[in-house]
């Protein structure tokens, strides 16, 4: 076996120039500390993007966007396909999942200060990557055709067009006309299917390089801890063996989730009845959907909704400059400011969550 | 009188010469038990309008013999001491013609026809005159309004008003005979216009004109005929005053309401006393399927009791003619009579057909328990289970089916409800159920053929949709359960792998812990 595996590296070797590949992994390390457990998030992220991958060009085989074929070829996967049910169970599940993997990545690199120099690209490119993940839960989300699906689209495009100037035709182009109808889906199938994948695995590809030549971040601890004090561990196979294990018991929580919580399918869209009660978004945008309830119908001169909406692309923006504005506060590993901030703002999601939900 | 007077009062009297009676109707506001048989009494002798006063109108008009003024002097109005001027204005004290006739003083001469119901309404109309409280006059006028013939009058002058049905200068009182309203006269009123078609061809084409003619067939034209006046007329059921068309929902005469209408009369003892004929129907209906559909459920297919009956023509449909009465809406059902072992043998016996089974007003919900041997299934009735009755065996085989169906359904309906408490998806399962109740309804109209192999025709596709049904039932749960199994196994297989790579990750560390030491 050893013989085997020695061949076949010979094999490669001769055709592609893999030492400096070989070189760096052997020598590359990860960080061995008490906050280590979060670099497995970025990994976790990755998983339910590679499951998502899978399911969803299974799913493809089957699904046919439009108005008599949405609904009813997805009916058709989950209980006529051969395991249908599973792959559409999990792959609605693994949304989920990766969208909450990547919330908890993304804060335990604000808090860890990952983003700090010389990783600033990693974090633009990070925050990127959540926001196309928003965009791939936002476009799925209608496939199904169903009738949640509709309004919650619905209420959803209908936030946008609020922008001033751009909303309208934002909105406009979401829906490809005046209403949420069988070209929005159609549309929002091209995004999901094509559009976004292509674009997700070009940034995703650019910030794994980013992650893999700068190497983990260093707690900022350990700037004043004497070289020898800093324990690390091997990349490979260390920390990859690591990554594979929490993937394998990942993927225990993902089955048993699908299995015993099937994702319902709900009732197809009737675009003439009245919207359901207590229509909301998907989770993950409920704290925003949520907190601009709390707006008053006018501020001043203003729409409410339209400050609110107004103060949610601001607070976007700063989150997505974080490295630019740290870097102009009062200097320190420990900066209180930006401390401050994430618990706020982990506090604002949880809070609006909280109060979407009841 | 002067030449020039007297010619004066003669152009007046001919423009004055409007049809007496043309369309009459009797008096009062909303539906009406048919009027008591109350003696007829003559219109009181006329009096003059006010003692010690002069009506110069009628002086001066019965001077030129206007034939408006003659027939006033027995009008219940003069009687009541309600002048000309009353109506037509002017000045009746003043024996000058110009200065009696004098537009100043309100004369209008006669008047548009669209205005008489106003004129009329002046004291008919609730409002106070000086003869309103005098003799309790009711307020018909607001009955009047938003009427079908208050539109008919509004779209064109030859529509019906207060005139048309009460005639004028001649008016007497409804319960004189010589009304045109009197019962025994209201329906020839009616009937003037609602039987003349190039009249009705204004405004309601498409409105049948033979009233009458069935009226005339019913029993209850006939009794009228015979002078019992307390049987229907037109008014008592279309309203009088009020009358709407029959699609209009406030009209006494709307599918919903005429078996409440109906039961004004039929459903009271003491006015049906002496007619011998139950007054239990309206009751009994209620509590009947068509009943419930109808009134209940506001299902206009329903049946009410002119469905059976007849409404101008209504009388009881004899034993000959019920499968063709009920018939009209269940025509698959008694055709399959009709050419049933039953048929001859009801028809010989005088049995009216399907009320044998399902009663009349009173009709039941059907069930599969109407067939058996045993009291009160009507099969019973003639049917007994033992060797001596050739149609036993068959009985029994056709009750044998339709129990297949029916328990199998709830059956499969159960194994299904079952599944989907699960979170299986049974849809297609479930859908395809509406075709084993579609099979029961054919079956349950196949019945009435009595032939136990037309049944089964009926029968069997249902009990093979049910048997399906089930099937999908059973195999969603199975696949309920195979998912769980596979989740145990999967997940025992994801465990093992995982705490084998644990295992790997500790030898390695270990390994690379002894290199460094």
């Amino acid at each position: 076996m050893p013989g085997l595996v020695s061949r076949a590296q010979e094999w490669i070797r001769e055709r592609l120039n893999i030492d400096p590949v070989v070189e760096f992994a052997s020598h590359k390390t990860v960080p061995s500390w008490k906050g280590s457990f979060w670099y497995y998030f970025g990994g976790v992220s990755l998983f339910f993007f590679i499951v998502q991958v899978v399911t969803g060009i299974l799913l493809l085989m089957y699904y046919q966007p439009g108005e008599k074929t949405a609904f009813e070829s997805v009916r058709f996967i989950v209980t006529k396909v051969k395991f249908g049910w599973l792959i559409r169970s999990i792959h609605s599940w693994a949304a989920n999942l990766f969208i909450l993997a990547i919330f908890i990545h993304m804060f335990s690199v604000f808090f860890t200060k990952a983003f700090r120099r010389p990783r600033e690209l990693t974090w633009y490119s990070g925050f990127i990557l959540f926001a196309l993940a928003l965009g791939f839960g936002f476009s799925g989300y209608l496939l199904p055709w169903n009738t949640l699906a509709y309004f919650a689209t619905k209420v959803g495009t209908t936030i946008v067009a609020v922008v001033p100037v751009v909303g309208e035709p934002i909105m406009q182009f979401l829906r490809e006309g005046k209403d949420v109808t069988t070209a929005t889906l159609t549309r929002f199938y091209g995004l999901h299917v094509a559009i976004l994948p292509a674009l997700f695995t070009v940034v995703l590809g650019l910030h794994m390089l980013l992650v893999q030549t700068q190497g983990m971040h260093e707690p900022e601890s350990w700037k004043e801890l004497p070289a020898a004090k800093r324990k690390s561990m091997p990349f490979f196979p260390n920390f990859l063996l690591r990554d594979l294990l929490l993937w394998l018991i990942v993927l225990n929580v993902l089955a048993i989730l699908a299995v015993l919580f099937p994702w319902e399918l709900g009732e197809k869209v009737d675009p003439f009845s009245a919207a359901p009660a207590g229509i909301r978004p998907e989770w993950y945008f409920l704290f925003t959907y949520q907190a601009l309830k709390y707006f008053p119908a006018k501020m001043g001169p203003i729409d409410g909704e339209v400050v609110g909406i107004l103060l949610f692309g601001l607070g976007g923006l700063l989150w997505f400059l974080v490295p630019w504005w740290d870097g102009r506060t009062p200097a320190g590993s420990r900066n209180r400011i930006l401390n401050y901030v994430g618990i706020g703002v982990v506090l604002f999601i949880i809070v609006f969550t909280v109060l979407g939900v009841i | 009188m002067s030449g020039a007077r007297w010619w004066m009062a003669t152009i007046l009297a001919v423009a004055l010469l409007v049809p007496t009676v043309t369309r009459a109707q009797s008096d009062s506001a909303t539906v009406t038990a048919p009027p008591a048989a109350e003696a007829v009494k003559p219109a009181a002798p006329a009096t003059a309008a006010k003692p010690g006063t002069r009506d110069e109108c009628m002086t001066c008009h019965l001077d030129a013999e206007s034939p408006e003024a003659i027939a006033y002097k027995n009008d219940i109005h003069r009687a009541r001491g309600v002048t000309c001027a009353d109506c037509h204005g002017g000045d009746p004290h003043q024996d000058d013609q110009d200065a009696a006739m004098n537009k100043a003083k309100g004369f209008i001469g006669v008047p548009k026809k669209q205005r008489i119901p106003v004129l009329c309404g002046s004291c008919h109309g609730g409002q106070d005159s000086r003869f309103t409280a005098q003799y309790k006059l009711k307020n018909v006028l607001t009955d009047y309004h938003g009427s079908a013939h208050e539109r008919s009058l509004d779209t064109n002058a030859k529509g019906a008003q207060c005139v048309s049905c009460h005639g004028v200068h001649n008016i007497v009182a409804v319960t004189d005979s010589r009304s045109p309203v009197h019962a025994s006269r209201v329906v020839d009123t009616c009937d003037r216009c609602h039987g003349d078609a190039l009249y009705m061809r204004d405004f309601n084409p498409s409105l049948p004109v033979d009233q009458k003619e069935k009226y005339l067939t019913s029993v209850h034209g006939q009794r009228n005929a015979k002078g019992d006046w307390k049987v229907a007329t037109c008014v008592s059921c279309h309203s009088n005053h009020a009358i709407r068309q029959v699609k209009d929902p406030r009209s006494p005469v709307y599918p919903t309401r005429i078996p409440e209408t109906c039961a004004q009369c039929h459903a009271n003892q003491k006015y049906m006393a002496g007619y011998n004929i139950p007054t239990t129907q309206f009751k009994d209906y209620k509590e009947s399927v068509h009943g419930i559909a109808l009134l209940k459920k506001s299902d206009l297919n329903a049946p009410a009791c002119n469905s059976c009956h007849g409404n101008h023509g209504a009388a009881p449909p004899g034993v000959a003619s019920v499968t063709a009465v009920c018939g009209q809406c269940h025509q698959s059902n008694e055709e399959l009579y009709q050419r049933s072992a039953h048929q001859p043998v009801f028809a010989e016996k005088k049995l009216p057909a399907c009320v044998v089974c399902h009663g009349n007003h009173k009709v039941k919900p059907t069930s599969d328990a109407m067939i058996a041997f045993d009291e009160p299934a009507p099969c019973a009735t003639c049917h007994k289970d033992d060797a001596g009755d050739k149609a036993a065996p068959a009985m029994r085989r056709i009750r044998g089916l339709i129990d297949s169906l029916t328990v199998g359904q709830k059956e499969a309906e159960a194994v299904l409800a079952r599944a989907e408490n699960l979170g299986m998806d049974i849809t297609d399962a479930r859908y395809s159920l509406k075709d084993a109740r579609q099979s029961r309804v054919q079956s349950r109209v196949a019945i009435h053929s009595f032939v136990e192999k037309e049944f089964e025709e009926a029968a069997r596709p249902g009990i093979q949709v049910v048997a399906k049904a089930r099937a999908a039932g059973e195999a969603a749960i199975h696949e309920h359960r195979f998912r769980r199994q596979g989740l145990v196994v999967s997940t025992l297989i994801v465990t093992f792998a995982a705490l084998l790579l644990w295992l790997k990750i500790r030898q390695i560390e270990r390994r690379q812990r002894g290199e460094d030491s």
